[in-house]
């Protein structure tokens, strides 16, 4: 507790950063039913109810990912994160979720623990996933079976590490972007974006 | 910007998904304009349709529909009557049911589909497309049918429109194979859960329609009788006292009539006949989907207008709904709804979304059943141009048609300025 009066270090920051990311892409693999929602359980965090994944490949694949997102966060080398959502058949992408994060470097050097409680990070983290879960109003209906992918933008001297692989950015043509809300740990800001296909058709 | 950020998520309730999303420009600027109560430009753009409806000549008259609609769904996130789509889509989908040429567009099945979305019972709608051969050509089509099969959960069924589809050759084949797969999937994906899951299948048995859940409404408050038909999957699992299980009063103005026990009531094949439909049933015939059950509480619907003058004969083989004798209510409420509030329960009839579009094409063909019979002996004759003032969604005055008229021999050399 008295953790939470003293504020936030860059260690702590970067756990609840990762945090919110485990939970945000559980979230957004729910609401756009990229997974079967029966493989979906229910768990109460940031005070509202979230689903989180069953499938054992899945979680851990997951996990993985952001284990070593963790460790970019505490290095501050980490600039993005992307969920890219592809259709199975055509490998064409029709929704991708951008996380622009930025670091505070001067957190990394001074180490000294900032000043914000964590219950404010996690009220912003939660507008910020409801807000996610807000978007099936404009959205378009993924009507084919879709797969998803993880994008991690890092600074460029980085090495990349084993079962990472470099990829193109892949963006939409003629997408419909949507800024969300962001929150900030004062020492890393997520800023969230989607993008979307836009259809011209009825 | 941040202010208007939010106005979507304020608004999220009230924001109807489209299946193809919403541009967020349109929604931003259809929330804004509502916050700020301003519908002068909304009217504007929407009379500019109007008047484009009527004043239109060139060779592709759906095309202005479509833009109309899909107008009025994006800026009418809300949908509901204020946007007048389901006006809208009927006019347009009536309009070209004897144009052959539109009757394998993909815009036009479009809409034909969006229309049985507003229907109570979309698999007439559908079998009616059929028999007068719209969209037979098209996989959309035979998907959205389909899908509707499946959600009843008549699986066999929503495999032999996939079927059909195949046989008569809809196009594009490639997505209604997609489909096809998809449809297996979850399929396949159901029956594995079913095994290791036999609870879900009894949930899945009581989403039945079960009357009762009207009498749960009524029950709140007695002024407010009016309900809405399919109340049937909001509700399931509703089961209430029985004393409750009486019909809800005059819904129909019509007598109840006494089933006839010598008379073999109709039983309805769960697999339907494919018959020639002169036109779509009543949307009431929604009961035949369903597997046999009882009978008691239905009622006729109410006769159409236009039905009362002519005895015409109804398209589809009626049945009497049957109600028994002892089912009367002992003494409740129903029986004694004054006048009064009948009235005021037909007046607002008209804008049930899922009973009227149906009952209008009906009429509508009715009408012109009785023309060819008649051939119009005792018809009426409109003397001045009917289908003008009427043909939009609204109505329009002679003097904008005038208007509408000087305003494009004025700008003749210019070009619309309207759109």
């Amino acid at each position: 507790m008295s953790k939470t009066l003293k504020g936030i270090t860059l260690k702590g920051s970067a756990e609840l950063v990762a945090e919110f990311f485990s939970f945000g892409i559980n979230s957004i693999l729910y609401q756009r039913g990229i997974y079967p929602a029966e493989t979906f359980t229910r768990v109460t965090q940031y005070d509202m109810s979230l689903h989180l994944t069953t499938d054992s490949k899945l979680k851990n694949y997951l996990t993985n990912v952001i284990t070593q997102l963790k460790e970019w966060l505490f290095d501050c080398t980490v600039q993005k994160l992307v969920v890219v959502i592809t259709c199975l058949e055509t490998n064409e992408v029709l929704e991708r979720w951008q996380f622009d994060i930025e670091c505070d470097k001067a957190a990394k050097e001074s180490g000294a623990p900032r000043e914000k409680s964590i219950k404010a990070i996690q009220e912003e983290i939660r507008s910020v996933i409801r807000q996610v879960t807000a978007t099936v109003t404009f959205l378009p209906l993924l009507e084919t079976a879709c797969a998803f992918d993880l994008l991690i933008y890092t600074d460029k001297d980085l090495q990349v590490p084993e079962q990472w692989e470099e990829s193109g950015p892949q963006l939409i043509d003629q997408s419909e972007e949507v800024r969300l809300r962001s929150f900030t740990t004062s020492i890393h800001k997520v800023n969230s974006m989607v993008a979307y296909k836009r259809t011209n058709s009825m | 910007m941040a202010e208007c950020d939010a106005e979507w998520e304020l608004c999220k309730e009230n924001i109807q998904p489209l299946r193809q999303g919403r541009t967020i420009s349109a929604l931003h600027q259809a929330l804004c304009q509502q916050q700020e109560g301003n519908h002068t430009a909304l009217n504007q753009q929407k009379q500019a349709f109007e008047s484009e409806l009527r004043m239109y000549d060139g060779d592709d008259p759906l095309d202005v529909w479509v833009r109309y609609i899909k107008w009025t769904k994006q800026t009418f996130p809300q949908g509901g009557k204020e946007s007048n789509l389901s006006v809208l889509l009927e006019r347009a989908v009536m309009l070209f049911t004897a144009d052959k040429r539109y009757h394998n567009d993909v815009r036009y099945v479009e809409l034909w589909i969006e229309f049985t979305e507003g229907c109570s019972d979309p698999m007439d709608v559908f079998r009616y497309m059929q028999a007068q051969g719209i969209g037979t050509m098209q996989a959309a089509l035979y998907i959205a049918w389909s899908e509707e099969h499946e959600k009843r959960g008549n699986l066999k069924m929503a495999d032999r429109v996939f079927q059909d589809g195949v046989k008569c050759g809809a196009e594009p084949v490639d997505k209604l194979h997609a489909f096809h797969r998809a449809l297996q999937a979850r399929v396949c994906r159901q029956m594995m859960s079913s095994v290791t899951d036999p609870q879900r299948d009894e949930d899945d048995d009581e989403e039945e329609p079960q009357r009762s859940s009207l009498a749960e409404l009524k029950a709140k408050g007695k002024k407010k009788a009016v309900v809405p038909i399919n109340r049937a999957n909001a509700s399931a699992g509703y089961a209430r006292g029985l004393q409750f299980k009486q019909p809800l009063g005059p819904k129909h103005n019509t007598r109840p009539v006494i089933f006839d026990e010598n008379k073999v009531p109709e039983t309805v094949p769960q697999e339907p006949k494919f018959e020639i439909w002169t036109a779509p049933p009543a949307a009431r015939a929604k009961e035949n989907e369903q597997k046999p059950e009882k009978w008691s509480n239905v009622k006729l619907p109410m006769k159409s207008r236009s039905g009362l003058s002519v005895a015409v004969p109804p398209p589809k083989p009626s049945f009497q709904p049957f109600v028994e004798e002892d089912d009367q209510p002992p003494a409740v409420t129903p029986c004694k709804i004054n006048p009064a509030v009948n009235s005021v329960l037909s007046a607002r009839k008209p804008c049930r979304l899922e009973q009227t579009p149906l009952k209008m094409l009906q009429e509508r063909q009715l009408l012109m059943q009785t023309q060819t019979q008649e051939d119009g002996k005792s018809r009426e004759q409109s003397m001045y141009c009917r289908d003008l003032v009427y043909s939009g969604a609204t109505e329009f005055c002679f003097e904008e048609l005038r208007a509408e008229r000087y305003r494009q021999k004025h700008a003749r050399p210019a070009d619309h300025s309207t759109n």
